[in-house]
């Protein structure tokens, strides 16, 4: 930490002795420690180290930034005088901003000693738990990580934060293969802080092992009906994160082509949807603690039993269009659970899907939203029948979150998020 | 320019154990106007040292941002304690791959720095352009995007060498309100190999550019919803080209065919019509310099083609030199990394299918019903060959001639099905030099294709 004191302090020095400038500057160093499995088999260690000054400079209205990874007095002469420089080239626009300063500040998070030997262990183990009880998932990659960051958020304000926080990471990506046939790709990721358990345990790797397995041999539809879809939680937040960004984004309300324009306070989704940002929930292990303008990040409800209760604007936008700014940038994304068993929303299901994922365009901004359902069933009469490929779904967004039928009791928390599964009707499924 | 500190440290590299000692940096500039208002001026420099060894049948890789001979010294030392590390909880069963005859190779020209002013003053131009030629619009966005790279590759056992990858784009977005009231959306782009003098000097290509794109706006907003199904289509250059990627191209990466592709058992069968030729380009694509030209990958092998399917055959994978060992072929020079701690992995360079005999009005003359696939924004693939795309912009073909715009769609199928009823194939390649392919790290490619006929199942209401 005494290097980064050293070269933010230098920083904000610097920044501070050009008149009539205000800004940022965040410093801060990167470990990574990363394991790589191929084909169960260990194949790559990485150790990195990186570092970086990114800073922030509004001079007579004008915005300028920039980020160097390197931590040399001159490096930081270096990026401050080029975001000058762009600020110089750039419009004035007096919504440009930072926040109030906050005073002092200092956080620690997660794990800030690893545990190497026991996180190789572990992978080694996963990779054996897996080859073991799943004879026909074929492991393609698996990595495992510990990140640990340092750094240190000083602004012209009088802000100044000391943040810590590292973490361990699983990323699996297996097919299903039986020898004959093969799945698509699959995966499961997980951001976590201990090492106690079996990485099996962790996020939802059992559950999409299980589902790729039983992916093998799908169906083609022949027909094309509107049915309910049960989206996963991993699908829930892929279309959540497209509701939010056509309907809820900085760039929507700035130009105010968002269907959701000037709708706060309206009810916009189904009575059934909570949506946080909670960056504080226990359950997401890296909080973000400031903007990126500078303000302390408090958790946020987006969409409140189906109202819409806040953008996700930056001060800027927040400025330029008079609504409130987001309390944070985080999208630690928490969805409320619901008063429906899983088990019971598909027993529900008459004729649909259940999808793992959506394999589709980033919509346009009147959300309308087709694509192929990836790692998906078909469901009828109550009853999972089979896989499906060649299986599109079509439906607007702003449409199937307003017609959420149930909501599962159950959440799916990798760290990151923390989801339920959500069941939505009238969405059109069309076969080959 | 990086300075070479890195030639010098060879002697530092463990004896008999394979190792690459990479210099990079990578330099990025961000220009965003978003209805007149500079919303985001950026610019980044990320550089770095990194180092990979190849010990017992185990990589260690380390890098560090610091970029000096002292940084040199300890990446490689940490990369032999990684894979030593690494080596205790695995088992060998190591063979070296085979040593490259060594040279040096460089790019033609390196990246040149330019002041953020010209962006901002670029963008602003072409901003009131749009403003004041097209006053019916809800919304117009101007985005100018750099993203450069430079390497030194120094290694044990192949080439060697100093390349730079100068690219540069300008994006504009245009936004108008829709027959039923919601808005509709068309984008394109100017952009490729080199920098802002190189892609932007000449204003009426861009504005011929602004004025086409709002020509399908308008026809756009007046658009229908396809109808869902199996259909007869032409897809525009942009579209194979992206079909070339990422529908057949990821799937005859050496990695990915380890991985179980569908390629793996279909090596060397018919997978497509004869009219579908596909290669990944290295420098030199059909007698010009390729929109991405790689010379040396980050192995230190010479970048050569890699010939994917010749006449619908599938005739070969994309290697890095341990792939090719296993499958006893030639290393083609696709290993690349994306930033200077990210380790190398099999990548495509300038992917396209190879231009046919027809005529694109012909094409579009021979179909009674269907539709002309003109601009995707993205696109995935999957081990299977199952793909899909969306669709910004296209229009209804009828009785041979173009008809009513379409609304954003999605098409889909199996490749290797779908490139089976390719039927006719346009005589002009169209290349698209500034694409970003995301397996596991971003990397920059290119892709191409002329126009091709098929069918392929397109997503509706």
């Amino acid at each position: 930490m005494g290097n980064l004191h050293e070269i933010s302090d230098i920083a904000i020095e610097y920044l501070k002795s050009k008149d009539g400038i205000k800004g940022d500057i965040h410093v801060y160093e990167c470990e990574t420690h990363e394991i790589t499995m191929k084909d169960g088999k260990f194949t790559l260690f990485r150790t990195m180290f990186d570092e970086n000054i990114r800073t922030k400079v509004i001079k007579d209205h004008k915005k300028g930034t920039g980020s160097i990874n390197k931590f040399t007095k001159e490096a930081v002469i270096k990026v401050i005088d080029d975001a000058i420089t762009s600020a110089d080239a750039g419009e004035a626009d007096v919504c440009f901003d930072i926040a109030p300063g906050f005073g002092e500040e200092t956080y620690e998070m997660g794990v800030l000693e690893p545990d190497i030997d026991k996180l190789i262990e572990r992978t080694k183990e996963l990779a054996e738990t897996i080859t073991k009880r799943f004879k026909k998932i074929k492991l393609m990659e698996l990595y495992t990580k510990y990140i640990r960051s340092t750094g240190v958020y000083i602004n012209t304000n009088g802000s100044k934060e000391e943040k810590s926080c590292g973490y361990y990471q699983v990323v699996v990506e297996f097919a299903g293969n039986d020898g004959e046939n093969s799945t698509g790709i699959a995966g499961s990721y997980a951001v976590f802080d201990s090492l106690d358990k079996e990485l099996i345990e962790v996020g939802n790797i059992e559950k999409d092992l299980i589902n790729t397995e039983n992916s093998l041999n799908p169906i083609t539809l022949k027909d094309k009906f509107d049915g309910d879809i049960i989206l996963t939680p991993d699908c829930a937040v892929q279309l959540l994160s497209f509701l939010l960004s056509v309907g809820v984004g900085e760039r929507n309300i700035i130009d105010k082509t968002s269907v959701w324009y000037d709708k706060i306070g309206q009810q916009v989704a189904s009575p059934l949807l909570t949506l946080g940002a909670n960056t504080w929930d226990d359950r997401i292990i890296d909080h973000e603690t400031h903007t990126d303008d500078g303000f302390k990040s408090e958790d946020s409800t987006i969409i409140g039993k189906g109202v819409l209760k806040s953008y996700l604007l930056s001060l800027y936008g927040a400025n330029k269009t008079g609504f409130e700014r987001a309390l944070n940038t985080s999208m630690a994304a928490v969805v409320e659970p619901g008063d429906t068993a899983y088990d019971d929303m598909i027993k529900s299901v008459k004729k649909g899907l259940i999808v793992g994922a959506v394999s589709c365009g980033i919509p346009s901004s009147n959300g309308e939203i087709s694509g192929v359902a990836k790692n998906s069933f078909y469901v009828e009469n109550g009853e999972v029948k089979s896989a499906v490929i060649e299986t599109m779904i079509s439906a607007n967004l702003f449409d199937m979150f307003k017609n959420i039928k149930a909501i599962s009791k159950e959440q799916l928390c990798n760290g990151t998020m923390v989801m339920p599964a959500i069941q939505i009707s009238g969405v059109t499924i069309s076969g080959k | 320019m990086l300075e070479d500190i890195l030639s010098g440290k060879k002697s530092l590299f463990e004896t008999g154990v394979q190792t690459v000692l990479r210099g990079q940096e990578n330099r990025n500039r961000m220009v965003v106007i978003l209805n007149g208002n500079l919303v985001t001026n950026s610019r980044s420099e990320n550089s770095g040292i990194s180092a990979r060894v190849y010990k017992n049948g185990i990589y260690g890789f380390a890098s560090t941002a610091e970029y000096s001979e002292e940084a040199a010294a300890k990446v490689i030392e940490a990369a032999t304690n990684n894979a030593r590390y690494l080596g205790k909880y695995a088992a060998s069963d190591y063979t070296q791959y085979d040593a490259i005859a060594n040279s040096y190779l460089t790019s033609p020209r390196m990246i040149i720095d330019i002041e953020q002013k010209r962006f901002v003053d670029l963008c602003k131009e072409v901003d009131a352009y749009i403003a004041k030629t097209y006053p019916d619009l809800l919304s117009r966005r101007v985005v100018y995007r750099e993203d450069s790279m430079e390497k030194i590759i120094v290694t044990s056992d192949a080439s060697d060498g100093h390349v730079a990858y100068p690219r540069c784009m300008l994006f504009f977005t245009l936004t108008k309100e829709g027959k039923d009231g919601n808005p509709v959306e068309v984008g394109d782009f100017v952009g490729g190999f080199g920098n802002i003098d190189d892609q932007c000097k000449d204003m009426n290509v861009i504005y011929d550019k602004i004025a086409e794109i709002y020509k399908q706006l308008q026809d756009k907003a007046e658009g229908v919803y396809a109808e869902a199904g199996v259909k007869t289509v032409i897809l525009h250059p942009d579209v194979a080209g992206m079909i070339a990627h990422e529908a057949i191209g990821h799937t005859v990466e050496a990695d990915l065919v380890d991985g179980g592709s569908v390629a793996g058992p279909n090596f060397g069968k018919e997978v497509a019509s004869s009219l579908v030729s596909i290669v990944d380009f290295a420098h030199t694509a059909l007698g010009e310099t390729a929109p991405l030209p790689v010379y040396i990958d980050d192995e230190g092998v010479p970048a050569k083609d890699a010939v994917l399917l010749e006449n619908g055959i599938l005739k070969g994978y994309m290697h890095d030199r341990e792939s090719a060992k296993r499958y006893g072929v030639e290393p083609t020079g696709n290993a690349r990394g994306y930033s200077f701690n990210d380790e190398p992995l099999i990548r495509m360079r300038n992917t396209a299918v190879l231009p046919g005999k027809d005529k694109l009005e012909d094409m579009i003359a021979s179909i009674d019903d269907g539709y002309y696939l003109i601009a995707t924004g993205n696109g995935q693939a999957d081990l299977t060959g199952e793909f899909m795309f969306g669709i910004n912009m296209g229009y209804e073909i009828k009785n041979g001639k173009l008809g009513k715009a379409i609304l954003d769609t999605t098409v889909s199928g199996v490749a290797f099905d779908m490139l089976k009823t390719v039927d006719m194939v346009s005589d002009t390649v169209k290349w698209m030099g500034v694409g970003t392919c995301g397996k596991k790290q971003a990397m920059a490619v290119s892709m191409g294709g002329p126009a091709i006929k098929c069918k392929i199942n397109i997503g509706g209401r």
